[in-house]
């Protein structure tokens, strides 16, 4: 049993109740005195030429305060690395998709504004465009960026060495190929920004984000303007899933219209503009060579990945080494030689998506699946044979401390009765399943650790300042759980202050799966340091040493004695009237590689901890339709340590819809670079009433040596695997692998009628040899 | 998404309501539930200088049985009709069309029979923001002269998607159509033009008041399935609205409507004679039936209403399929 108060325990988030009762205020309901509407002007042509540009209609309309276009900017163009800096906030001279910023407007309403809008004249020359990254690469036409030749936005090499030599040793090798289609997020809200220039010309602004600090920077660049003058202010957030990672052009576009008015100016999007003008995740073409040796032991493999990325380069270099890295946490290869690229095409932009790399991740374990039949293994010995061990490097030399992979696989197993059921369902019933790993936190230089503070007030309460967003997963629930836990106070004596740029210091954001193991450790470490100068008080007043005390529900009291015992009010009280303050702070810096760099040096520690997950799925096809009817779900995440269970049992929920139900329905479907489903009618997002009748949830915990209290990532692992575990048990269930996804019921029947008529075939050819 | 501008008509009656549709005529849109129209107009698809609200109209909200027929209010809410003993009963069709719309949670209150009738026929290309559709020359729905679902396309292909009718015209539903002095009942198939970028023939000073159902004789049994990617808020692919009318085993008459394919719900008259005469156990009679509906049927649908041309073809088979088996009562 622990001896903690609140780590480990079912509490309700402290934001649920305001988030149920339409009580929190997201960004479009902020409504400030004069404020103003923005509108963003976005090329209707995938790839042209801008030629002319005429607001002065615009800006004569009645009621229009400004009209802003490329030249009334500083012409900086961003990008996450210096490497890839290609894209300005406001496109000056050339378009690279539909939907590509060329001008703002700011007016007294919405009506006026969208008239404007109309008013910008924009002269263009239409060029080329091509939408599919292996013609982007063969392309004859203008490049989509001068200086990216053959449109590769990113290469991305690893090889561990002795990868063709150990092809030689192989016993068995097999070269297949998958291919995905791009997903959007569907963010329950849409995409808003408020921004206003205070008294002292600071700029204040409100949006949903990744990262408070990760949006002032580019801010503060774009602007030429000292950090401190960018105040990015907490505001609730309706989910990010890595689409809210970066700077947003609109962030700019609204604070220069707010510094042109004078005026707060609020910009909110559509639907349509939240699925083309934010990010998707990439599309992409996957081929994987593996050979084993006689016990399915792989020995090396070879991958080849081409991912559509879109206009501009995004995330890039992260996105195009995800997909690789979660395969080589999770399983074992004896040597393995990876080429991934990104190409740009005449697409809406790419980032890292919850299931990043559907292709990439459902290949290796289809592939997988495939070996294991032609040894006449099953799925789960195969995956036992190639699982990642505890203390283990990486092929990319990243040591894994913590790991309970083979438990997660056990557990599942286990639970759903997958070796009972496997190979004897009835037809088209099929069991499959999946396994991955996902990283927690990437190096991030002087980005990577986060600093907390704790100021006690003088009624016992304190005051709790991290870096740290909640966009959605109970970030603030978290760091409010671990500052109650260690200064023993009620998690309602927790005042908690975060994700405000000009109050807390810089943190990595909550889009690496970092935030509880360096934000809520950062908070950890202040609240002991806190604790301690409380103790010190207190140890004086109770006449004991400061080590034998211990903090608990509002008290400080003896070990060993618990009778005797101070209210840690009264310490805070005698503390201030003995010219002692109460308050610390503390900070964390995960200690990773710092020369690990994605495409230069793609060696070393990458991150602290890694976690790892498996899902298991059964379901049920109609062989008449192609559906898929999901009859159960099994998840199964070590995740450390699992800080609050009820948490990570609605992350685990979440990630089967987002991870493997969408893998049977979601898509985008195109026309000459249009996205033809950019509403949530016509893109199939999963409803509650699709979702498999029964999830077992399973927690593991193999307690991290360097987590708080040994936590690391959750939930993404379960997102990862459920897309593979879906696949496999649609596989399973027709007896055909599927290498394209998502498993539309076309696809599905497509499959089934092909395998019936080959079955037809060679019965015809056995009853003519008869 | 901003709706543009628009003046509030909101009649007390249905004679006032007449009287505004006979003056305004083109200009006004009426709302019944809303759930297709405002969506339309938030693209600004339409952009009606009126709208008219059938709020008030309560008088138009009824189910009743009579001798020979029973009668349906054009207000009627799908989940009254989802809820009706009748309906379920004697054309079960019906209720399972109902059954299927958008959401139970919002379509099936707010969503009303006729306005369900009178949805606009669809297409991907053209259901879209007014941003999609910019930048590109406009499709023929759209006052263009393109089609971007079908090459070559003379005309608009757009896809009707409705659920009601093609189950109210295979129960034979009539549709009474109201106007300032005077009104018409006509065959709810005759409603529909097969024109994509004209569906209907309502006039513009006509209201769609009320669905008449005549009570078949002999034995009569009606089915409604269709296909869509989600189990809910989402049209259907292909759809099949079947009545089965037999006396002693035996199909005195059938009638098979495939919704969803094309611009119409399409009555399959070949597909639905093969079946006179044949047993209600005759599973390869169903087939032959089916086939011909899906082969009838595919000759008319573009791909415009998601997944694949293929699979929606495939498709119609067994959606027809499995209507004509659960109408005849063959248990699978």
């Amino acid at each position: 049993m622990s001896d903690y108060n609140l780590i480990g325990k079912r509490m309700p988030r402290v934001d649920s109740r305001s988030k149920v009762t339409g009580k929190v205020r997201f960004t479009a309901d902020l409504n400030l005195p004069g404020m103003l509407v923005g509108k963003v002007k976005r090329s209707p042509y995938a790839h042209a030429r801008i030629v002319k540009i005429d607001t002065s209609k615009a800006k004569a309309l009645p009621g229009v305060k400004a009209v802003v276009t490329g030249e009334d900017t500083e012409g900086v163009k961003w990008g996450v690395f210096a490497y890839t800096r290609d894209q300005q906030f406001i496109q000056m001279e050339k378009v690279r998709y539909i939907g590509d910023e060329v001008a703002g407007v700011a007016a007294v309403d919405e009506e006026t504004a969208l008239k404007a809008l109309d008013l910008i004249e924009v002269e263009y020359e239409e060029l080329p465009a091509v939408f599919d990254p292996l013609e982007a690469m063969a392309s004859k036409g203008p490049l989509i960026h001068d200086d990216f030749p053959d449109n590769i936005n990113v290469h991305v090499n690893i090889d561990t060495g002795s990868v063709d030599e150990n092809f030689e040793k192989s016993h068995y090798i097999r070269e297949d190929t998958f291919v995905a289609a791009e997903e959007s997020y569907f963010q329950a809200e849409p995409y808003a920004v408020v921004a206003r220039f205070d008294e002292e010309d600071c700029l204040e602004v409100w949006m949903p984000n990744g990262g408070p600090h990760m949006k002032s920077k580019p801010l503060s660049n774009a602007f030429k303007i000292p950090l401190h003058k960018v105040k990015v202010k907490k505001i609730a957030i309706g989910g990010a899933f890595g689409g809210r990672s970066e700077i947003c052009p609109v962030d700019y576009i609204c604070a220069l219209l707010a510094k042109r008015t004078k005026a707060p100016v609020k910009i909110q999007f559509t639907r349509e503009e939240n699925t083309i003008a934010t990010r998707q995740g990439h599309s992409m073409i996957v081929t994987h060579k593996t050979g084993v040796d006689k016990e399915g032991q792989v020995l090396a493999r070879e991958t080849t990945c081409y991912m559509d990325g879109g206009a501009y380069s995004s995330t890039g270099p992260i996105a195009t080494s995800v997909p690789f890295l979660s395969m080589e946490q999770a399983y074992r290869m004896g040597s393995v030689r990876y080429n991934g690229y990104r190409i740009y095409t005449n697409k809406p932009i790419r980032g890292m998506i919850r299931v990043h790399g559907r292709a990439f991740a459902c290949g290796v374990d289809t592939q997988l699946d495939m070996i294991a039949d032609h040894l006449s293994i099953d799925p789960v010995e195969i995956r036992l044979k190639n699982s990642r061990q505890p203390g283990e490097y990486t092929s990319t030399k990243s040591q894994v401390s913590s790991c309970a992979m083979d438990e997660t696989i056990l557990k599942a197993v286990e639970k759903s009765k997958f070796k009972e059921k496997w190979g004897k369902l009835p037809a088209y019933h099929g069991i499959g399943i999946g396994t991955n790993s996902v990283q927690t936190g990437f190096p991030m230089g002087i980005r990577g650790g986060s600093q907390a503070f704790i100021k006690f007030n003088e009624d016992g309460e304190a005051t709790v300042m991290s870096g740290v967003v909640d966009n959605g997963q109970g970030n603030d629930n978290m760091l409010v759980q671990i500052a109650a836990e260690e200064l023993g106070l009620l998690p309602e004596d927790i005042h908690l202050v975060s994700a405000d740029t000009e109050t807390t210091s810089s943190d990595p954001g909550s889009y690496s799966q970092v935030s509880t193991f360096v934000g809520g450790q950062a908070v950890q470490v202040a609240a002991k340091n806190c604790k301690k100068r409380l103790f010190d008080v207190a140890a004086k007043i109770l006449k004991v040493e400061p080590d034998t005390l211990a903090a608990k529900n509002r008290m400080i009291y003896v070990k060993d004695d618990p009778e005797k015992s101070i209210p840690i009010k009264k310490v805070v009280r005698i503390a201030l009237l003995n010219f002692t303050s109460v308050n610390a702070q503390g900070g964390y810096w995960p200690k990773v590689d710092m020369k690990r760099e994605w495409v230069s040096n793609p060696f070393g520690q990458m991150c602290e901890a890694f976690s790892f997950g498996t899902t298991i799925i059964e379901v049920k096809v109609d062989p008449d339709t192609g559906q898929v009817e999901v009859l159960e779900a099994t998840a199964v995440q070590d995740v450390g340590k699992a800080l609050n269970p009820l948490v990570l049992e609605g992350q685990f929920e979440g990630s089967i819809a987002m991870g493997g139900q969408a893998n049977l329905t979601e898509y985008h479907d195109w026309k000459d670079g249009r996205v033809l489903n950019p509403t949530m009618l016509e893109y199939k997002l999963p409803l509650a009433c699709d979702m498999p009748p029964k999830i077992n949830n399973i927690i593991v915990e193999s307690v991290d040596p360097k987590g708080p209290y040994g936590a690391k990532e959750a939930g993404m692992s379960i997102a990862m695997s459920a897309a593979q575990a879906y696949a496999a048990a649609v596989s399973n269930a027709i007896g055909v692998y599927l290498d394209s996804y998502p498993l539309t019921p076309d696809k599905i029947l497509a499959a089934i009628k092909k395998k019936q008529e080959e079955e037809a075939k060679q019965g015809a050819k056995k009853a003519r040899v008869n | 998404m901003r709706l543009p501008r628009f003046e509030y008509l909101e009649p007390d009656d249905l004679t006032q309501a007449l009287d505004m549709l006979a003056s305004h005529k083109e200009d006004v849109k009426i709302i019944a539930g809303g759930t297709d129209l405002l969506v339309r107009m938030k693209n600004q698809l339409l952009t009606p200088a009126f709208v008219m609200s059938m709020k008030q109209l309560s008088g138009l909200s009824y189910i009743k049985n009579h001798d020979d027929t029973l009668t349906i209010g054009a207000k009627t809410t799908l989940a009254d009709i989802v809820d009706s003993d009748d309906i379920q009963e004697g054309y079960t069709a019906l209720a399972q069309a109902a059954e299927r719309v958008g959401a139970e949670t919002i379509q099936h209150h707010r969503g009303t029979i006729s306005g369900n009738i009178l949805q606009d026929t669809r297409c991907i290309h053209y259901n879209q923001s007014r941003f999609h559709r910019s930048g590109r020359q406009p499709c023929h729905k759209d006052g263009g002269k393109i089609c971007y679902a079908r090459d070559e396309g003379d005309r608009c292909y757009s896809t009707y998607q409705g659920d009601m009718a093609p189950a109210l015209i295979a129960l034979e539903a009539k549709v009474v159509l109201s106007k300032k002095d005077g009104k018409r009942t006509i065959n709810l198939s005759d409603l529909f033009t097969s024109d994509g970028f004209h569906p209907f023939s309502i006039e513009p000073d006509e209201l769609l008041t009320e669905i008449i159902l005549p009570k078949q004789k002999n034995n009569s049994k009606s089915a409604y399935q269709r296909l869509s990617y989600r189990s809910a808020i989402d049209y259907p692919i292909t759809s099949a609205g079947v009545m089965i009318n037999s006396k002693a085993e035996k199909i005195k008459k059938a009638r098979i409507v495939v919704g969803s394919m094309s611009r119409a719900p399409l009555f399959m008259v070949k597909a639905s004679e093969t079946l006179a005469e044949k047993s209600l156990t005759d599973i390869d009679a169903f087939k032959e039936a089916a086939g011909i509906a899906m082969d009838n049927a595919g000759t008319f649908a573009v791909h415009n209403a998601g997944s694949t041309l293929e699979y929606r073809c495939d498709m119609t088979f067994v959606m027809v399929l499995k209507a004509l088996e659960q109408a005849a009562g063959i248990e699978k």
